[in-house]
């Protein structure tokens, strides 16, 4: 798979503020190919958002600082492109859903309206034939009755129909790119099923390719082929979904898998992670997660490691990683 | 459910209209003595009898001879003729008569005062939100801090001197033949607004900044919304997304404030009015208390009270048009 939709090399993040700066996202590199459902995973606070925005370049700046060597966005080189022409390419190129569906949407305007916007904008189309498409589109994701909810305002609908209305609104010119930032962490667990499905049934459908982003890996696994494991701004690990959950390679991605809650084993104790994330203006010397690893050596404490390739689609930055580059798989 | 809104909205502003002018009522009787005692204090040289004629016909006039009860009920009885009463002036003029010569000079001068207000008011706020942190938001925050501590008498002095006196700019104070002289004519109209000038700048000063807070901080606050970065996100020009996403929610509070001025935009300023002799509701409810003249004092308090309830009920209304939340709220 050559064929690479978005590509992005060493982008940072950072927040001046009195007493220091906030380094966000320091140095990423993604690369997510056509029709591929790429994952970035990390606990809060560890710049899996400030990503999302920065490659949306959504992030007002200042305060914000960004800088990437490349962001490339199919055949559009988005890396120094201004802010007008910016303008030009969200929605129609690449679109976002986000987290929060209730707040994510102008609560004095019909949620109709703020479809059809985005066909007014990236179209020529008249208001009547924009919401025609917006239904069809609500109809889409499905919203039953799609032509009066088109009319309804955000507090009418459920949380369910709500964040459908969001994807609806993401895929309204069925872009390139979808970011979906945790889209189903505000909605209670049934419903969040029947979002991702309606999202994943979307992906597919139009052959669109997304960066999910999530804290929950179990959401992970339905949709990704591809994981990013993201740690205080740095990427520490990247494998292919079933990869990653057959063999771990990085000590917080094996100690994210083992605190997932088994049904199966109610025996044992939860497993988590000790410790909390490191405040971003007081990170560590080394590797960012030592203090929390059970693996850290003196080494760790000094050095950053590097993010290593071990196959060809597998990397980690890791100095004791949970299986060494030279061997050999069984 | 929105007509059931508009239904308690209505009635709740008719029991609160009865509620004050039932206060309007009572409260000044509380002090009132009798006028016939005020009027003719026991003095020689008259017979008992005389003098309880006099009494009793004051009395009469003033409409103290019945007990206070029955002088509710006429009261009422009056204000569903629209008859506040007749002032104790000197041709005893009614009440309603006085209200209606002043009422359009202080709407001349509030209403002037709240359209500046606001035009300006929302440009700076916005100024200063799209610039936050900057120069001109350091400026209105400067501005605010300063105006709250003078006062507008104060700042209504100093032009009156400076852009008055000293610079000859606009009239210093009312020309005292403006009210007789008015025909409607363009030269009438003119003469008007050159005079107003002074008094419409000490007014509009307060309100430019106070809007202008308002108007900033709330918008501050909807930009940082998720739902403004949806906007963004959707490829909407910055214009846009300011016009019809930022602004249109940052309104909301201003709605309500604006309704709140607009209830005092009757009452005329009476310091300002006072300081430029300008002939408006302000001066007639001072001389009104000046005089101890009650029925005026009464009924232009009552006046007041009516329009600001009216203001408020509008405002209220105006709400389910501009957020649709509203009604939800009330249903809970």
């Amino acid at each position: 798979m050559a064929d690479t939709v978005l590509e992005v090399r060493n982008l940072k993040v950072a927040f001046p503020c009195s007493g220091g700066v906030i380094r966000a996202v320091e140095g990423i590199d993604l690369d997510i190919h056509r029709g591929e459902c790429a994952a970035l995973v990390g606990e809060s606070g560890c710049g899996k958002s400030v990503s999302a925005l920065a490659i949306m370049k959504l992030l007002n700046t200042p305060p914000a600082v960004c800088r990437a060597d490349k962001l490339q966005l199919d055949d559009l080189d988005l890396t120094h492109l201004p802010d007008r022409q910016m303008e030009r390419i969200r929605g129609k190129h690449m679109a976002m859903i986000f987290q929060d569906a209730m707040t994510a949407l102008n609560p004095v305007m019909t949620v109709g309206k703020q479809i059809d916007e985005i066909y007014l904008r990236h179209s020529r189309l008249s208001r009547r034939e924009a919401r025609q498409r917006t239904i069809k589109a609500l109809e889409l994701v499905g919203v039953p009755e799609a032509r009066s909810r088109a009319n309804s305002y955000p507090h009418q609908l459920s949380g369910g129909m709500r964040q459908r209305v969001l994807i609806a609104l993401a895929f309204a010119c069925v872009p390139k790119l979808i970011i979906a930032d945790e889209p189903t962490t505000a909605l209670d667990v049934t419903i969040q099923a029947q979002v991702l499905d309606v999202l994943k049934n979307m992906q597919q459908v139009h052959g669109v390719s997304a960066l999910l982003i999530a804290h929950d890996l179990s959401v992970v696994a339905n949709m990704a082929d591809t994981v990013y494991v993201m740690y205080s701004g740095k990427i520490v690990e990247r494998a292919a979904m079933q990869e990653l959950f057959v063999e771990p390679l990085h000590p917080y991605t094996h100690g994210l898998l083992a605190s997932v809650p088994r049904i199966s084993d109610d025996r044992q104790p939860f497993v988590q992670i000790p410790d909390a994330v490191p405040h971003p203006m007081r990170k560590p010397t080394g590797c960012y997660f030592h203090p929390r690893c059970p693996r850290s050596s003196d080494q760790c404490q000094q050095r950053m490691p590097r993010l290593e390739s071990l196959d060809h689609e597998r990397e980690v930055r890791c100095w004791h990683p949970l299986r060494q580059p030279h061997e050999v798989r069984s | 459910m929105k007509r059931s809104y508009v239904i308690k909205r209505i009635v709740y502003a008719v029991f609160i209209f009865f509620v004050v002018l039932t206060l309007n009522f009572f409260i000044p009787r509380i002090g009132v003595q009798d006028p016939a005692e005020r009027y003719y204090p026991p003095q020689g040289g008259m017979s008992t009898i005389e003098y309880e004629i006099i009494k009793q016909f004051t009395r009469e006039q003033y409409g103290f001879d019945v007990s206070t009860f029955q002088q509710y009920v006429r009261y009422l009885q009056g204000l569903l003729r629209l008859d506040l009463g007749t002032s104790l002036r000197s041709g005893s003029p009614k009440v309603t008569t006085l209200i209606a010569q002043r009422l359009p000079w202080t709407l001349v001068l509030s209403v002037s005062t709240l359209v500046i207000s606001l035009v300006i008011g929302l440009l700076c706020g916005t100024l200063a939100a799209w610039k936050r942190g900057r120069w001109q938001d350091t400026l209105l925050l400067n501005a605010s801090t300063i105006s709250v501590a003078l006062p507008s008498f104060f700042i209504a002095l100093m032009l009156s001197f400076y852009l008055g006196f000293r610079l000859e700019l606009f009239p210093a104070y009312t020309n005292p033949n403006m009210v007789a002289q008015f025909d409607w004519g363009w030269g009438a109209i003119r003469m008007v607004f050159t005079n107003a000038a002074l008094p419409i700048m000490s007014m509009s000063l307060g309100g430019i900044i106070g809007y202008s807070q308002i108007t900033r901080n709330s918008v501050i606050a909807v930009t940082n919304e998720d739902y403004v970065i949806t906007a963004r996100a959707k490829g909407l020009p910055q214009a846009t997304v300011l016009y019809k996403h930022v602004l249109r929610n940052a309104l909301l509070p201003l709605a309500t404030s604006i309704g709140m001025n607009i209830g005092g935009l009757i009452g005329g300023a009476i310091i300002i009015e006072q300081v430029f002799n300008w002939q408006g509701m302000g001066t007639l409810f001072l001389e009104a208390n000046s005089t101890k003249d009650y029925p005026l004092m009464m009924g232009i308090m009552l006046f007041l009270s009516a329009f600001a309830i009216l203001a408020n009920l509008v405002t209220e209304l105006l709400y389910v048009i501009l957020d649709p939340r509203v009604t939800v709220g009330d249903k809970r």
